[in-house]
């Protein structure tokens, strides 16, 4: 290393580029308790100084790890295998504002605060809101995909993010647009944790600040009636701006610190945000108090001034603060479970509590089924810290067996790797690993996160095919077998009815697998329209799994029958709708996906949770896909109990693949089964 | 019970949201300078996981010791306290041998301080100073620091406060006014004393409409530059004798702000003694800044100034004031409810001016950065006046009007206030003269 080091020396002054003992201390921590030591650090200033690092690491074969302000709750920013520190501290502009269009540019290491108070002179705010957003960059947010409270309305960082320039592991500055035609790249780096490369500028969309905003707090005797209450909200047909609970341990703790005004006799509170007009969050905040009366709540305030609200905040606030002075750590565990199984998880949380005699306050995002244990101790008690490690674990087990999600906004890191086996079959991380490969082959981009080492055996359950589903594998597997291509059909609606000359023809590199010389043969065609049915109604939850083949009209028709609702518009097939991006706002309603592969895998992606950043959104690169990775079987879709506003579905071609959609497909489909309409 | 110092650093969780807060990561982006840096640095010296401790000098000596990152800190953990202790750990005595000398003379060789500072003045005024600091003599000597201190104090006073204001014995037996009221003693701050008498005379004037309520006793120093040198057992010794020497139920009046914090947290500094931690924590209830005393009501009523004139003021926190004793509303308060003045809040009001003692002196560079952000600031808010708390803010601030913003008069609090009672002649040209 030390002789490579004149090279960087030579590229960046002493100020920027850190070699001393103390310096690389303190870059081996991040929030967690994972440990390890860089090499260098480099403060980089520009897109091409990070792309003259990652070439740099490329030349000798050293990891990298871009690094915000190291809030990180799950380990992602350790440099496990040394390298180099990529510090993006010193790209921290806020480069345009652009209010008429409804977005920002801002650089990675501009802080989520710095960007919220730009914001505020244009009447504009920017949604996802962490915890740590006094402190932390919007790099971190992006690579993390992060929430926070208000992201039950809005969405959590994925859905804002419209675009981004990235150093990619191949040492070259790329731009990518959700927008694109084709695979949507942008959605697969948001949440891959710097793993698949590194971010050096990013377009937010930015929101119209709501006219009036109400905040109320709601005490209950029992948990169960706190969450009852959460789910009439919703099904009301309130979206809450932010649906916050605490328990009783942590009302207390807040109290005894920093009085706000909480009812310490509350088994559990909600803390409940609205807004839109004067007009509408006073009828909103109404109904509200009459669902959780209803439910049994004793105690419920409105605030009716700003410092009202603000001290209703200043509990929620103080919820980590109160612990985090009650014990040198706190492990922050973050699991997600479908918001109607919430009370079920809690009590295995106060059961595992119990067990391992650790001290646990409850806080959670409720309406997101987001659940933040808060485990006290000090790290400087092996035993304790033991304890508290696999308790925090045999949480996350319960969330997954409960159907949910090891981490709804915290990120895998290096702490949840081995937790990933439980939640992914085999399949699926394997597939993850061959994105991974496929992005950054020497695998020197942020190594050893997110994904588990590929010894152990993943216990993530692959559920049985439907009849229809079984058929079409079979056809799939056969025309494997066979080095047959296929495409995919559901009932043609978008297909180019002319062969348009800009469809391109499978790419040179998979047409030479192919071993028929002279006219390619025509490929053969999989219908999916048997793969009709509606497979779990989830109505509480307000979630639906559906077979990719069923009609948009008929889902739709069916939903809205039982005033169910979400972003669906034209005819054709569901798995048609997404796979050809006609309707953009699809995007961010899905929550899960179930893809057969032309190597005869299934990927198993997301579940019946609105928050979840385990692993891969790959769900992102079907969306756009034109059928060109693999066969969409089913869909997990998130439901309203109001219809949402829809534009008409476009017509699209079916895109030309860049090099990046043409490296995922050997990744994908590495025989190129499938091919693009004609 | 002042908990030791292995379990207070470690009340530090990496949640890092002190990033922010403190000036000098933000200006360098180096984890290292931050308190959360800073706080693991020591923890790691005390886990003995330094290689050498030495290594942490850079880090530990360009901390400001402001207490912004303790402030928005959840667990309240006292990254200053470490630093100084980690300093200490290091370099055992910091400072030249002729640092060290200043100290000698400052606190046990008063008169012949007071003659030499009175040699530098002459020196200065006579323009001399200036020149030997443009001939680079300073810079041969390896006296950067001097040279600095030369540059940034602008103008200095022809007596010193001890010897302007009327000393009296202590009699804690006579401690009444005879209205029932229990009088307060004035402790003179350093920075009031030897560099701006006029904060000093201020107060005196505010606090002291009637005989007897306000007095001064000729004491000794606070201790908080030796604790900053990091000679831990000289400071103890000092509060140790201001403790004793103000014993009984007199109460104390600091108009330094700096001053005041270190007063109060005497506690902190004898909390390891068991026959020390009671009596300094009955001496630090009766401290008080001069800020959260002011009596400024009837101030603005007697006020002749009335509406005829708009001044435009704004008000930068000292660190000992925000930080070190929560202080922040009440000036703020004070300010709004004058007639006849604009009260402007400045953008990053709590953000340090880069004096902090002598930092401005020992790491001219960051320091420099960390006031031009802090100019910045101040222009924007196109204000006349700029009032603080502290006598290191007030030479900071005053070096930054010379460069930066020449427009603008640095006062403190209370000689504003004074000025103001007194009517518009405060406001008028005096006053800017005074406040170059």
């Amino acid at each position: 290393m030390a002789e490579n080091l004149l090279e960087l020396k030579r590229c960046f002054p002493e100020n920027r580029l850190l070699l001393g003992p103390v310096d690389l201390l303190t870059y081996g921590y991040d929030s967690a308790l994972d440990r390890a030591l860089p090499e260098a650090v480099v403060l980089a200033e520009s897109a091409q100084e990070v792309r003259e690092v990652v070439r740099f690491c490329l030349r000798h074969n050293l990891p990298y790890v871009a690094r915000g302000a190291g809030t990180n709750l799950s380990g992602g920013c350790i440099p496990s295998r040394g390298g180099v520190v990529l510090s993006t501290a010193k790209m921290a502009r806020i480069l345009e504002i652009e209010p008429s269009k409804r977005y920002a540019v801002v650089e990675p290491g501009a802080v989520n605060l710095h960007l919220q108070k730009a914001l505020e002179p244009y009447g504009f705010y920017y949604a996802p809101d962490p915890a740590s957003f006094r402190v932390c960059t919007l790099g971190g947010n992006v690579a993390e995909n992060a929430g926070g409270p208000r992201c039950l309305k809005y969405g959590v960082t994925s859905q804002h993010v419209l675009g981004l320039e990235a150093v990619l592991p191949d040492g070259e500055i790329y731009r990518l647009n959700r927008e694109d035609s084709g695979p949507d790249l942008t959605g697969l780096l948001v949440g891959s944790e710097g793993t698949l490369g590194v971010v050096t500028k990013i377009w937010l969309q930015i929101l119209e600040r709501p006219a009036c905003v109400r905040t109320m707090l709601a005490g209950f005797s029992g948990v169960d009636s706190a969450i009852q209450s959460v789910s009439r909200v919703i099904a009301s047909g309130i979206v809450p701006r932010t649906l916050e609970a605490m328990d009783q341990l942590t009302v207390r703790a807040v109290e005894e610190f920093s009085p706000a005004g909480y009812p310490v006799e509350a088994a559990a509170v909600l803390l409940v945000e609205v807004d839109g007009t004067e007009e509408e969050t006073l009828q909103e905040a109404e109904k509200i108090e009459r669902i959780c009366r209803a439910q049994g709540a004793f105690h419920f305030v409105l605030a009716q001034t700003e410092e009202e609200c603000e001290r209703l905040w200043e509990g929620r606030r103080g919820a980590y603060a109160a612990m985090a002075r009650l014990a040198p750590n706190v492990l922050v565990e973050d699991g997600v479970v479908p918001r109607n199984r919430l009370p079920e998880v809690l009590a295995r949380v106060q059961e595992i509590a119990a067990r391992y005699r650790i001290r646990v306050g409850l806080l959670f995002h409720a309406g997101d089924g987001n659940l933040h244990p808060n485990i006290i101790f000090d790290e400087r008690n092996a035993e304790e810290t033991q304890r508290v490690k696999l308790a925090g674990y045999e949480i996350l087990k319960a969330c997954v067996e409960l159907g949910g999600s090891i981490s709804g906004e915290h990120g895998i890191g290096s702490d949840k790797r081995e937790a990933m086996r439980w939640l992914f079959s085999s399949a699926t991380l394997n597939v993850f690993r061959r994105v991974k490969e496929t992005f950054d082959p020497r695998n020197l981009a942020n190594p050893d996160k997110i994904l588990p080492l590929p010894d152990g055996k993943a216990s993530g359950v692959s559920r049985p095919h439907g009849e229809a589903a079984e058929r079409l594998f079979q056809g799939l597997r056969e025309a494997a077998s066979q080095g047959r291509r296929v495409s995919i059909r559901g009932f043609g609606s978008r297909l180019p009815s002319t062969p348009s000359p800009e469809a391109p023809s499978v790419p040179a590199p998979f047409a030479e697998l192919r071993a028929p010389a002279g006219e390619p043969e025509a490929p053969s065609v999989l219908e999916t329209r048997s793969l009709d049915r509606v497979l779990d109604w989830d109505r509480e939850n307000y979630t639906v799994r559906v077979e990719a083949g069923i009609s948009v009209a008929s889902l739709r028709e069916i939903l809205a029958a039982e005033n169910y609702f979400t972003a669906l518009a034209g005819a054709g097939s569901l798995g048609g709708l997404i796979a050809t991006k006609a309707v953009p706002e699809i995007r961010d309603q899905i929550l899960g996906m179930r893809v057969a592969l032309g190597t005869g895998e299934i990927l198993e992606l997301g579940g019946k949770v609105v928050k979840n950043v385990a692993g891969y959104d790959l769900a992102k690169i079907f969306y756009g896909s034109w059928g060109w990775y693999g066969l969409i079987l089913e869909v997990i879709l998130k439901l309203y109990p109001r219809p949402i506003s829809v534009a008409p579905a476009k017509n699209q071609v079916p895109f030309s693949p860049h090099l990046w959609h043409r490296r995922l497909k050997a990744a994908l489909d590495p025989a190129g089964i499938f091919s693009l309409p004609r | 019970m002042i908990p030791p110092l292995y379990d207070a650093v470690s009340q530090c969780n990496r949640c890092g949201y002190c990033l922010q807060a403190c000036p000098t990561y933000v200006l360098t982006g180096r984890e290292a300078f931050s308190g959360r840096g800073r706080n693991q640095i020591f923890r790691m010296m005390l886990e003995g996981r330094l290689p050498d401790p030495r290594q942490a000098q850079e880090a530990l000596s360009s901390c400001l010791l402001c207490g912004a990152c303790t402030s928005v800190c959840f667990a309240h953990v006292p990254t200053a306290a470490f630093v100084l202790e980690g300093r200490r750990r290091i370099s055992g005595q910091r400072g030249s041998l002729w640092v060290r000398w200043l100290f000698y003379l400052l606190e046990e060789r008063n008169r012949t301080f007071r003659w030499f500072l009175r040699g530098a003045y002459f020196l200065k005024r006579l323009g001399l100073s200036r020149l030997l600091s443009r001939l680079g003599v300073f810079r041969v000597l390896g006296w950067k620091a001097i040279e600095k201190a030369e540059e940034h104090i602008g103008e200095v006073p022809l007596q010193f406060l001890s010897e302007i204001l009327p000393a009296c014995s202590m009699h804690p037996e006579s401690d009444s006014d005879g209205a029932g009221c229990a009088p307060r003693y004035y402790f003179a701050a350093c920075g009031s004393n030897y560099l701006y008498p006029s904060v000093g005379l201020a107060t005196w004037r505010l606090l002291r409409p009637g005989e007897g309520v306000l007095r001064y006793a000729s004491h000794g120093c606070c201790g908080l530059l030796e604790h900053h040198y990091g000679r831990l057992d000289r400071a103890q010794e000092l509060a140790k004798s201001n403790i004793q020497f103000f014993e009984g139920r007199a109460a104390l009046v600091a108009d330094c702000s700096s001053c005041a914090a270190y007063l109060k947290s005497y506690p902190q500094l004898l909390g390891q003694e068991p026959d020390w931690a009671a009596r300094a924590q009955d001496f630090s209830s009766r401290v008080k800044d001069v800020l959260e005393i002011l009596p400024l009501e009837e101030r603005a009523r007697s006020s002749r100034l009335g509406d005829r004139r708009r001044e435009r003021v704004t008000y930068h926190d000292s660190c000992r004031a925000r930080h070190g004793q929560g202080i922040w509303k009440r000036p703020r308060e004070l300010l709004q409810g004058l007639p006849g003045v604009e009260f402007v809040e400045l953008t990053e009001p709590e953000w340090c001016c880069g004096g902090a003692g002598t930092y401005a002196f020992v790491e001219p560079e960051l320091s420099e950065e960390i006031l031009r952000r802090k100019m910045e600031n101040v222009r924007k808010t196109a204000a006349r006046w700029i009032l603080t708390s502290s006598t290191s803010c007030i030479m900071q601030l005053r070096w930054g009007c010379r460069r930066w913003y020449p427009e603008g008069k640095v006062l403190h609090l209370v000689e504003f206030l004074s000025g103001y009672a007194a009517g518009a002649g405060m406001l008028g040209d005096s006053a800017a003269r005074q406040a170059r």
